[in-house]
């Protein structure tokens, strides 16, 4: 069962800070969607090549193409250049020959360089492009690591304030327009149970949501440690419980582990509860799954695990 | 070297705190990396070195711990209370390209009139920040001031988080062929002689932006790049020194990453764009390290559990278990990539680090 958030908007921009797993949430939401038949279309703004062999696929390259199929639905992937977003967009508009030419002399760098936030606008203009052709059922989009993705939603915004009239305009008005509209994009934040990743998920939210009117999905906390209410009981009442005799190695082995996990889950239930209190976004937890590499089987458990009901909060 | 800094002589990273006089982090996101900045600038300021730490963009708590108070601005060298011995000190600031983009034109326009024209022009104030590798570029740039300043015994530069590092290594390269590039040599000439130029880059250059972002805009960007003139060459001896000073002796990078698959994998290119560059890689840092708990093989009772707490504490030791062994496989691979560099794991810690007591503990780990 596909849960509805998933298809609230065309466009989804999935975002995080660096090391909290967005690209793998991102692959996790491809694969729920395609197992409920839709079409789907990742894209990699960072150009990470490695979220296609995540998916059984090629690695991903500037070519739509197909890297996972089930049953009716498939995910297909591909990385958006800013140099070939520039030329697509060129075509697009209709300029031809000695401007197009002259493109290609001065090169993107430079143009780029006299104008920030272009190669950022050159991309989310091809994704809206996506969308306006309805080139897949949901465009997912991994938005580079914070900070960036910041930089990166906000260049629309940024050139409506330095460039007043020409097609970079009508472009960036364009960009605005689809990214502040809730039934066309919206925006997907990704954090780990950590204060530093919480606190800047909060920032990014308000950012986003007050500066650009992006709307916002439920918020996915990844690398959660399962609940273990057990664990509450020292090993010795733990052990009479069960009626088990433990030897004293296997005592001092247990008690280890559950003095470092009691203070570890200790630290992950004050960040949630910090996120009850200070961002009143749908949650979405994630399991922190025993290995450090996220491979296939993972990412079924992980697209699994986000389609359970959404926990709505006030 | 004073004899009291002897002391941290015992571990590759503590020789490199001794006898370094610039220290650059480097590694991918979410690692830890300014937190161990700081750490060892608190483990070096302990042994009597006079140390400044240059963070990119502190976590809110970590800036609080070193002083840095993130909405003003701090962009001078702050020094930290309570840390250091032996004659030893630690100071702190916050690193921003626009100001430091800032004061590089105001140093090398030699006159205010020229430099406030400058610093008012729409494009340059949009660029500063933004400028193809421009906050790479700084972070080299105001390690070179502080250096110079001579000031400090040792300079800690934590980067800005990168998945290939190569920005960073070539950012003092990339300026100087962005101020050598056609384009920008036509836009700095005198407003006569441009009229005339022919230069069909140029001519492209500009017809493109007019095209796509109007004749204001076009103005702008002129003006700046005219305003510059002059400046070029002292900017260029500066990109060029900037990159001499990253190869230097006295110049030890030290990279920091996690376990997790994908930071390896980052960590393991950056290893060999450093190693390639010819740049001194003199420490690896492996944060956030699982602790590795005893298999349970040996306890036949913790077999087969039925549900119940004893079951659920074994569930959690074996899943802190598998996580463990896990990261392990993972490291191997950044450890034989860096073959002769002394690699240093750092356990996760039960709490984060936030504060100058954390910092204290995690410096301590660092050097062994």
């Amino acid at each position: 069962m596909q849960p509805t958030w998933v298809t609230d908007a065309t466009v989804m921009v999935v975002a995080g800070k660096g090391g909290v797993g967005s690209t793998t949430v991102c692959a996790a939401i491809a694969l729920l969607a395609a197992r409920s038949g839709a079409d789907v279309l990742l894209i990699s703004v960072d150009g990470r090549e490695g979220v296609g062999a995540l998916l059984g696929g090629p690695p991903l390259d500037s070519t739509d193409r197909v890297l996972r199929t089930v049953g009716k639905g498939r995910v297909r992937g591909r990385t958006i250049p800013p140099q070939q977003a520039f030329s697509d967009y060129l075509e697009l508009k209709g300029i031809s020959g000695v401007l197009r030419k002259a493109a290609s002399a001065a090169s993107l760098d430079s143009i780029a360089a006299a104008t920030p936030g272009l190669e950022h606008l050159l991309v989310l203009g091809k994704i809206k492009e996506l969308e306006r052709v309805h080139a897949a059922d949901l465009i997912l989009v991994d938005a580079p690591p914070a900070g960036h993705a910041a930089a990166f939603l906000h260049s629309a915004a940024a050139l409506q304030k330095v460039v007043a009239n020409g097609p970079v305009r009508v472009q960036a008005d364009e960009v605005a327009a689809m990214i502040s509209d809730r039934s066309r994009c919206q925006g997907l934040l990704v954090t780990l149970p950590e204060e530093t990743p919480v606190n800047e998920t909060i920032e990014l939210a308000y950012d986003v949501e007050e500066t650009l009117g992006l709307s916002l999905g439920p918020l996915v906390v990844n690398g959660c440690w399962p609940e273990r209410p057990g664990m509450d009981r020292s090993i010795t009442a733990a052990a009479k419980a069960q009626g088990v005799k433990l030897s004293a190695g296997a005592k001092a082995a247990l008690e280890a582990s559950a003095d470092f996990g009691r203070v570890r889950m200790q630290g992950q239930q004050r960040q949630l509860a910090r996120l009850d209190e200070l961002l009143p976004l749908p949650r979405l937890v994630l399991p922190r799954l025993p290995t450090a590499h996220i491979g296939q089987p993972e990412l079924e458990l992980l697209a699994d695990a986000l389609s359970a009901p959404v926990a709505v909060r006030q | 070297m004073s004899a009291a800094s002897s002391a941290l002589n015992s571990s590759q990273l503590g020789s490199v705190l001794d006898a370094a006089s610039l220290l650059v982090t480097c590694g991918p996101g979410g690692v830890g990396k300014t937190t161990c900045a700081a750490a060892l600038g608190i483990a070096a300021a302990g042994a009597g070195r006079r140390v400044v730490v240059v963070t990119v963009d502190p976590a809110r708590r970590l800036a609080d711990a070193l002083g840095i108070d993130v909405d003003a601005k701090m962009f001078e060298p702050h020094e930290v209370v309570g840390v250091g011995s032996n004659g030893g000190a630690l100071w702190a600031l916050m690193l921003d390209a626009e100001t430091t983009f800032d004061r590089l034109i105001i140093e090398r326009s030699g006159d205010q009139a020229k430099a406030d024209k400058i610093l008012a022009n729409p494009v340059y104030r949009s660029i500063a920040g933004s400028l193809a590798g421009a906050q790479d570029y700084m972070a080299i740039e105001r390690l070179h001031q502080l250096h110079s300043s001579g000031d400090y015994d040792l300079v800690i530069i934590d980067t800005p988080p990168s998945r290939d590092a190569i920005d960073l290594l070539e950012a003092p390269d990339r300026l100087v062929r962005f101020l050598g590039h056609p384009i920008y040599r036509a836009l700095t000439l005198p407003s006569r002689s441009f009229a005339k130029v022919t230069n069909a880059g140029t001519n492209a250059f500009l017809w493109i932006v007019r095209r796509l972002a109007g004749p204001r805009l076009v103005e702008d960007t002129i003006d700046f790049f005219r305003s510059l003139s002059g400046m070029e060459q002292g900017l260029r001896v500066r990109a060029a020194e900037a990159a001499e000073l990253l190869r230097a002796d006295a110049t030890s990078f030290v990279l920091v990453s996690s376990p997790r698959a994908e930071a390896i994998s980052e960590s393991t290119h950056l290893a060999e764009a450093i190693l390639d560059g010819g740049f001194q890689l003199d420490g690896v840092v492996i944060n956030l390290v699982h602790p590795m708990p005893p298999s349970l093989d040996g306890w036949p009772e913790l077999a087969d559990l039925p549900e119940g707490p004893l079951a659920e504490h074994v569930a959690y030791h074996r899943d802190l278990l598998a996580l463990a062994t896990s990261e392990r496989e993972e490291m191997s691979g950044l450890i034989n990539v860096v073959s002769d560099v002394e690699v240093t794991e750092v356990p996760l810690l039960e709490v984060d680090v936030h504060d100058i007591e954390g910092l204290t503990r995690l410096a301590a780990l660092l050097i062994g």
